[in-house]
């Protein structure tokens, strides 16, 4: 394998690219980490089965039970398949081994997000192929071609935006050492005011407000909404909202990992 | 037995000194866990006022299933916290520690980790009761008999079945994304109102994954007495661990270690 380490693309590329390579050399754990989304999605399918039945209406909030089920399965593809990276740094910095990665010649954010992203696009699309057809099989097909290219999409940008969130917590175990309450508390937010359970569409108005004024929807519901209704307006909407919440989690992490590892002191060893 | 109550709770003592050392990483991995809990519970207040009753389910009894889970598994992985790691430490020849004890190696291995977080799923398990004791205004002397009972039922299910499918480790080695993907469904299952599912996966939460001995069926034994219940409780509990102390032994047999060094600290 050649890489030119002078042009910084490359490096994470290469990162990125090996990660990739890593997940295809282990096909049974791929299809092990996938299985999570099919107990998910039947429990799902028997909970909103349930629930329609007993509305007795085909739609509520505008989804029918088959579009719900398909914004279940955008939502939990999005949220299985990225890569905790909160954990993977605060880990680094408990066990020392930061002190590694620190002093090597790339980024230690930027390695983590190519290295991420290299490991969650493979689960992605497994997730997607497997909850998929269980989906297909218990609800009917999935929607068109402009809801899938509109949700991966989306769903890029989520994983970006997730990466960013992470790492201002994996960070903050430069400070506070253990930050395990901080992620758990960072995935329930996710799954409430993110949508991951419940579509935002069935929340009542002032918490369905509250949840788009936060960066947890743009994570989850964003993509899966879009996937059930690929408008152009919602395309703009989920979009410009990612594209807001990145620039600034971007920047927070720029300055915050300027800043703890100006105050970082590491001893031998 | 007095001997091995008592080293059960020297070790839970020295679990508990231990993580005193740690006393701010401690409090907040207990109280974060807590929160955690009321975040995900958020889910649920969310959609009871939405949809108010599924299949005879209320919002009320969601909280004493939750009052009976949470204290099932934060008891359980508190006081015998390897139950979660047991697959790694057979995997990883770490069993030559205790092997070399004269203890009962199961009961020593299990109750030789404290897991942190575990005593806030356990504190917001009784949180949980409390609020569901509160909204139904039904509390008696008989039935806080009855919710420890479901309660240590419980937790000899979730440890049992811990035990039972970690142990696989011993035959197939690796078996830590198997333990991770049984620890999810048991839990997931718990959690959720057993009228959704229908026969056959009602027979898979009896079996297969016995989240139902964990949520649905304690939960209604606390809520009103009778005697199938209670039997059911008591075969699934004894069912279970029993099941696990025979296949850990028997796979113990098989057990080889590489006299890897390992230091204990």
């Amino acid at each position: 394998m050649r890489v030119e380490l002078t042009r910084p693309a490359a490096k994470y590329w290469a990162i990125l690219r090996t990660q990739l390579q890593n997940s295809f050399a282990y096909p049974l754990d791929l299809l092990a980490r996938s299985v999570t989304i099919l107990l998910f999605l039947w429990v799902f399918v028997n909970l909103w089965r349930v629930t329609y039945g007993a509305m007795g209406s085909q739609r509520i909030a505008g989804l029918s039970l088959a579009d719900t089920m398909w914004y279940l399965l955008m939502a939990e593809a999005v949220m299985l398949s990225k890569r905790d990276l909160s954990k993977d740094i605060s880990d680094q910095v408990k066990d020392g081994s930061v002190a590694y990665l620190l002093n090597k010649p790339f980024n230690f954010i930027l390695y983590h997000f190519a290295a991420g992203l290299g490991d969650s696009l493979l689960v992605f699309a497994t997730n997607l192929l497997l909850g998929g057809a269980l989906v297909w099989w218990l609800v009917g097909p999935p929607p068109g071609v402009l809801g899938w290219a509109a949700a991966v999409l989306a769903a890029l940008l989520a994983l970006l935006l997730d990466f960013c969130i992470s790492a201002l917590i994996g960070l903050a175990a430069f400070i506070a050492e253990e930050v395990s309450a901080f992620r758990w508390i960072y995935q329930k937010f996710l799954l409430v005011l993110g949508g991951l359970l419940i579509p935002l569409d069935f929340f009542p108005e002032w918490l369905q407000n509250v949840s788009r004024a936060l960066p947890f929807a743009w994570i989850v519901y964003g993509p899966a909404r879009l996937f059930v209704d690929p408008s152009a307006a919602r395309l703009a909407d989920v979009l410009l909202h990612q594209m807001g919440w990145l620039v600034g989690t971007g920047l927070a992490v720029a300055l915050f990992y300027r800043w703890v590892v100006g105050q970082l002191t590491i001893n031998g060893g | 037995m007095r001997k091995t109550l008592s080293f059960l709770f020297s070790l839970w003592k020295t679990n508990l000194l231990s993580a005193m050392e740690y006393r701010v990483a401690f409090l907040l991995q207990v109280f974060g866990m807590m929160l955690n809990n009321a975040f995900y519970f958020l889910f649920w207040v969310i959609f009871f006022d939405r949809f108010e009753q599924v299949n005879g389910w209320a919002l009320e009894d969601m909280f004493m299933l939750f009052g009976v889970v949470a204290v099932a598994f934060g008891a359980g992985t508190y006081l015998f916290g390897n139950a979660l790691h047991l697959a790694g430490i057979i995997a990883n020849g770490e069993l030559d520690y205790y092997l070399s004890l004269p203890k009962p190696v199961l009961l020593h291995m299990l109750a030789s980790r404290s897991v942190a977080s575990s005593a806030g799923d356990f504190l917001y398990g009784l949180f949980s009761f409390v609020v569901a004791i509160v909204v139904t205004g039904e509390f008696s002397t008989g039935m806080l008999a009855r919710y420890l009972l479901a309660c240590v039922a419980a937790m000899a299910v979730v440890v049992g079945f811990l035990v039972l499918v970690q142990s696989l480790a011993f035959w197939i080695g690796n078996a830590s994304l198997l333990t991770g993907n049984a620890v999810n469904a048991i839990i997931t299952f718990s959690l959720y109102p057993i009228t959704l599912f229908d026969g056959t996966a009602k027979l898979l939460l009896f079996t297969v994954i016995p989240a139902a001995f964990v949520g649905a069926l304690p939960a209604q034994f606390v809520r009103t007495f009778d005697w199938a219940s209670l039997g059911q409780l008591l075969l699934g509990a004894i069912v279970f661990l029993g099941l696990a102390i025979v296949v850990f032994y028997r796979g113990l047999r098989r057990y080889e270690s590489g006299s890897a060094i390992q230091v204990r600290m």
